[in-house]
């Protein structure tokens, strides 16, 4: 019997032709300002004010809205910055 | 607007003024003190609403998460409250200050709002609790940020529209 083999890392981070891309999702808070919530869509996303107020009134009357797609790496970096703003934002990978 | 109401936030060549009276100045400075201690002693269950999930669906995922980023987030947001805090006696803001203070106004209102338990407990019955009740105090400062962000918001946005990000 030989010692046993590691298992090559495979970095699960990387983004292959076959990955899903990973949504972002944002979800409704009781204390945050529709208009601070409109306001950080566009400082993030660089999204138009109907687009962001769109997103807004998804989040407020939805509960959710999906915000932006990407790979896991833009994912990760957007749910960090929406975090920075006091949003509650999550992500999750497309099935 | 009535008479001699004075614009906490207003656009000057491509800055955004501060200009906070007297009595607002001290109540924000003595606010941010309690706020960077909570932060810093990062226990308080409040604050879990500063570092919410970002993988729900995945404890690994969300502890690698939490690894990649909590430290980010704490310095991002003291290095915001450092900011405020230099400027509450009046300042001209850069896109960098508008967002310091816009995240640390906005952090405030988290911080109180979750004290106050406004999602269980309601706006509505928040505005109508009694003097006698020991949230009136608080809920009051909570309304109060409200009405200084929404201002900030406003200016912040008209920086948007001239393409200022």
């Amino acid at each position: 019997m030989t010692a046993p083999i590691a298992t090559p890392d495979i970095d699960s981070d990387q983004s292959t032709a076959l990955d899903h891309p990973w949504k972002v999702i944002v979800w409704d808070d009781p204390i945050n300002l529709m208009s601070y919530v409109t306001f950080v869509f566009r400082k993030v996303f660089g999204y138009s004010e109907k687009k962001a107020n769109r997103l807004m009134l998804e989040v407020h009357v939805e509960g959710r809205s999906v915000v932006a797609t990407g790979n896991r790496e833009k994912a990760e970096l957007d749910v960090f910055r929406l975090h920075e703003h006091g949003l509650w934002a999550t992500m999750e990978q497309d099935s | 607007m009535p008479a001699g109401f004075r614009p906490r936030f207003r656009w000057k060549g491509d800055q955004v003024i501060v200009d906070l009276p007297d009595d607002e100045q001290q109540i924000l400075a003595h606010v941010l003190v309690q706020l960077r201690e909570l932060v810093m002693g990062e226990t308080d269950p409040v604050l879990r609403r500063l570092r919410p999930t970002a993988r729900p669906d995945d404890d690994e995922a969300e502890t690698a998460y939490r690894e990649m980023v909590d430290n980010d987030l704490l310095r991002s947001r003291l290095e915001a409250i450092e900011t405020v805090e230099a400027g509450v006696g009046g300042t001209a803001l850069d896109d960098e200050g508008i967002s310091a203070w816009l995240h640390s106004l906005n952090a405030l209102r988290l911080v109180l709002g979750e004290r106050l338990d406004v999602d269980l407990v309601g706006h509505d019955a928040l505005q109508d609790l009694p003097d006698t009740d020991d949230r009136v105090g608080v809920f009051a400062l909570y309304e109060w940020l409200g009405w200084l962000l929404e201002q900030l918001v406003a200016a912040a946005a008209k920086g948007l529209a001239r393409g200022e990000h």
